[in-house]
């Protein structure tokens, strides 16, 4: 189960996806909209993905994550449009034979998520809105050098994208 | 060619559109283009997809090719 969805993510759905009977663990890992950052508060999230590739991304990183740690199954799922303070806007469950390995893969599997699947997040607050990112370059280790990420700003010009 | 822009990017410059290039213009080269028409997305920084992958600043455009313009993704910790 790989997708983007616009309505509300349930974690149990996930987890029965990745059951399997050589499984001895699942571990899962939900995002949810906080309802502040930087020191403001935070009303609403709003995300916007390029769907198509996100899959794809999301495919690559699940099979890249199951070939390293010799998983079971991946389920990775991203909501966008608006999301409510408090409700999950992304959501990954992995099964293994042992739990070490699902761990490891789980928190990598999100970190990868974050830096390289096109879903955009925008950030309203009282007063107005902004588009958050890490502004980085993500590390060129996890991506084949044909399709490597980059950046084509210069670098000392790494005023926030906002 | 057929662009697309996503995000901080497509408030700026809309969901994208038809484009004609010079054979042999790379994706780097192409967003230079777009900055010198509207200077102030040099301060932008930029990913680039072509046909749903991403690509180095140097790699050639086709084309029937399908150029995605990114801001960073969404990030957190």
């Amino acid at each position: 189960m790989l997708r983007i969805t616009r309505t509300p993510i349930v974690v149990e759905r996930l987890v029965r996806a990745v059951r399997a009977r050589g499984a001895g663990a699942i571990v899962t890992f939900v995002g949810t909209t906080r309802d502040h950052n930087a020191g403001r508060r935070v009303m609403r999230l709003e995300y916007e993905a390029f769907a198509p590739m996100a899959v794809a991304e999301m495919r690559r990183l699940a099979a890249r994550a199951t070939r390293r740690w010799r998983l079971e199954k991946v389920a990775m799922v991203h909501r966008i449009g608006r999301v409510p303070v408090g409700q999950a806007s992304v959501a990954i469950a992995v099964s293994a034979a042992h739990r070490v390995e699902a761990f490891a893969a789980c928190h990598w599997l999100i970190d990868r998520l974050k830096e390289i699947v096109p879903i955009w997040k925008r950030e309203h607050f009282p007063g107005g809105r902004v588009w958050i990112g890490p502004q980085v370059t993500p590390p060129r280790d996890f991506v084949s050098k044909r399709r490597r990420a980059v950046s084509v700003a210069r670098r000392r010009r790494t005023t926030k994208a906002t | 060619m057929r662009l697309r822009f996503f995000a901080a990017l497509r408030e700026r410059l809309g969901r994208g559109g038809e484009r004609t290039v010079a054979p042999g213009t790379s994706a780097g080269a192409l967003w230079r283009e777009l900055v010198a028409e509207q200077p102030e997305l040099a301060r932008l920084r930029v990913r680039i997809a072509v046909n749903r992958e991403y690509v180095e600043p140097s790699h050639r455009l086709e084309d029937d090719d399908e150029v995605a313009f990114f801001p960073p993704v969404s990030g957190g910790r």
